[in-house]
């Protein structure tokens, strides 16, 4: 209880650890550059690490077939493995400090089923709930259900006595209303339908395209900044409603304000790949563990850490059957449940690094 | 800087808490203790103070100004207000949650100046063996004296402690209030506590204001105000005979919901 340190050495205490999480940060990001290229590198064909990287570098160097497999095929499935990763697991975190429940994420919040009941209700009817999308009609459906539950979650927090055990009730309700829907919807479909309905739910990363990914940069381009932006107030809430409101932060504002913004990335990420749950999970999770809650270091590594998830979940969806493609949802759910698990035993007793 | 509040109105909703309040004339670097009884509106008139909730009819004013004017965060500078303690899991150290609590408050890049002020707050309180735990991993007693370096790392003009004894034993009791005590020598805040003890109120403050029913039953120094009548009314101080009553027929009301004549074996 004496022992009282110089305040010199508590600066450079501070100063040591910042220092130790940005060499976390560069590692991951490492981690995530070589799983990336790992990535492109790997699939059906067997082209070397520089076949591929000449590829990238001048498209027609090999001729154009490689041009079309590298470019068209496994870049875009690359990069959108590690841009919906970065997606999902920014949402994840940012629910997990709004709704104080570290549970919370598209998925467990049913935002990725309500996703899959919009894309079945236009597989099966056609039923557009934007007129005039044209090829885009399962995504946009999937983003405004997606979007809608969101807006449903920020409704259900305004509520008086719903405190944060009770939004993953809500999420489970949520959840069953929409797979009994999406059972109906089945139940009326084709073969045909049905095929496309389980093989969207699964979520793959095979509906890649350069037009997507650009808008998911363009989302992610603006999210990671205004997270950081919004970090002070952010990591005051994590030290209770209370507390942050004695320091000045406009908390319902906050919680809107960062609703909406989750509520983009979530419909945008599930709407692009279908059905991935457990990374929104098992990013902010481990970024947690690695970085502790100080939102500067703890959202940009919740984004890297998600990335090289779904990242490392694509290339083992290639490896595990040479010449099969696993839908990666089946894999993440496998990996993330686990960790789900070990998230409700553990009772927060996480230590500081 | 000077604190007055003037004829302070405000409430939940429709139920008005406070009536009237006016506590005028606070002089910089004055420690003023809050007593009442349970639901008398301490904690509503400290959050009246701080901005939590827009009074009805009234002002505040620091130096002459009025603060009911300013945004949140600006408010939140001048007035640092310490909610009543709730344990918190976040994953940040103590240095952390101090210098959160400096940071939100100004602007967002950390510079050297922020880091020598919460290492510098740290140590004036004892708190610097701790700076690297864990706020998640402190006992009741440390979190309460974290609390405290949150609003002092601030220095502000006006600081608000609701009950930052609550959790402690009287060891830590006297510690904590003397910590804030030495602050006050340096930085001359205004600091208005509401204390439940009465011998740590006269023991510390300067002056006490007794609220009731949220309003104003008295207002002056600790001698005066603990020597009225209105004290031992309010806070009903039972004397031994009372007492020993009082025990007996909490004895026999337990006998008799039990049923036994005999008294309980253990």
């Amino acid at each position: 209880m004496t022992l009282n340190v110089d305040p010199v050495a508590l600066r450079h205490a501070y100063v040591a650890r910042v220092s130790r999480r940005y060499g976390v940060i560069a590692a991951v990001f490492g981690l995530l550059c070589l799983s990336f290229l790992l990535d492109i590198t790997t699939g059906p064909g067997g082209y070397s690490l520089s076949t591929v990287a000449e590829v990238l570098f001048d498209p027609m160097s090999h001729g154009a077939r490689l041009k079309v497999i590298v470019w068209d095929y496994r870049l875009p499935v690359a990069v959108t493995a590690v841009l919906v990763g970065a997606l999902l697991a920014v949402a994840g975190a940012q629910m997990q400090t709004i709704l104080n429940n570290p549970l919370a994420e598209p998925f467990t919040l049913g935002v990725s089923a309500a996703a899959s009941f919009g894309a079945s209700l236009a597989i099966v009817l056609g039923i557009s709930v934007i007129p005039a999308v044209g090829p885009l009609l399962v995504t946009v459906n999937a983003f405004v259900f997606a979007l809608c539950t969101c807006g449903f979650i920020l409704l259900a927090t305004r509520l008086k006595g719903v405190g944060s055990e009770t939004m993953i009730l809500f999420g489970i309700a949520i959840f069953f209303t929409f797979s009994a829907l999406l059972a109906l919807m089945q139940y009326m479909a084709s073969e045909d339908q049905i095929a496309r309905i389980v093989f969207w739910m699964m979520g793959s990363l095979s509906r890649a395209s350069w037009e997507k990914i650009g808008l998911g940069t363009i989302l992610l381009c603006f999210a990671i900044p205004f997270s950081l932006y919004r970090t002070w107030p952010m990591t005051a809430l994590r030290m209770g409603e209370a507390t942050a409101q004695s320091m000045g932060v406009d908390v319902g504002r906050l919680r809107v304000e960062m609703l909406i913004c989750i509520s983009l990335l979530a419909a945008t990420a599930v709407s692009f790949v279908g059905t991935v749950g457990f990374v929104g999970l098992v990013g902010p999770h481990i970024a947690r563990m690695l970085v502790g809650e100080d939102q500067r270091y703890f959202v940009p590594l919740s984004a890297l850490v998600g990335a090289l998830v779904l990242s490392l979940t694509s290339l083992i969806s290639k490896t595990i059957t040479p010449g099969i493609i696993y839908p990666i949802g089946i894999i993440t759910s496998l990996i993330g449940v686990p960790i789900f698990i070990s998230i409700i035993l553990s009772s927060r007793r996480e230590r500081l690094q | 800087m000077t604190l007055t509040i003037a004829n302070l109105s405000a409430g939940y909703g429709r139920t008005n808490v406070l009536q009237d309040v006016t506590v005028s004339n606070i002089p910089p670097g004055a420690f003023v203790g809050l007593i009442g009884p349970n639901a008398a509106g301490k904690s509503t008139l400290f959050k009246t103070i701080a901005g939590l909730i827009t009074p009805t009819k009234g002002t505040l004013t620091i130096a002459g100004e009025d603060v009911t004017q300013l945004g949140r965060k600006d408010r939140a500078k001048r007035v640092a207000y310490m909610p009543q303690a709730y344990g918190c899991n976040a994953l940040l150290s103590v240095f952390e949650s101090v210098l959160l609590a400096l940071k939100q408050t100004t602007g967002w890049r950390v510079n050297n100046d922020n880091l020598d002020r919460v290492s510098d707050t740290l140590h004036a309180l004892g708190l610097s063996h701790l700076a690297n735990r864990g706020v998640a991993d402190l006992s009741g007693g440390q979190a309460q004296m974290v609390a405290v370096a949150q609003t002092i790392v601030r220095a502000p003009d006006v600081i608000l402690l609701d009950e930052p004894t609550s959790a402690l034993d009287l060891h830590h009791q006297l510690s904590i209030l003397t910590s804030v005590r030495n602050e006050m020598d340096r930085k001359k805040p205004v600091v208005m506590a509401a204390l439940h003890d009465l011998n740590l109120a006269a023991k510390f403050c300067d002056r006490l204001v007794l609220l009731r029913d949220g309003a104003i039953l008295a207002d002056g120094k600790p001698e005066h105000i603990l020597a009225l009548p209105q004290i031992e009314e309010t806070y009903r101080v039972l004397t031994d005979l009372e007492r020993t009553q009082r025990n007996v027929l909490y004895v026999d009301a337990r006998l008799a919901h039990q049923g036994t004549a005999g008294p309980t074996h253990h």
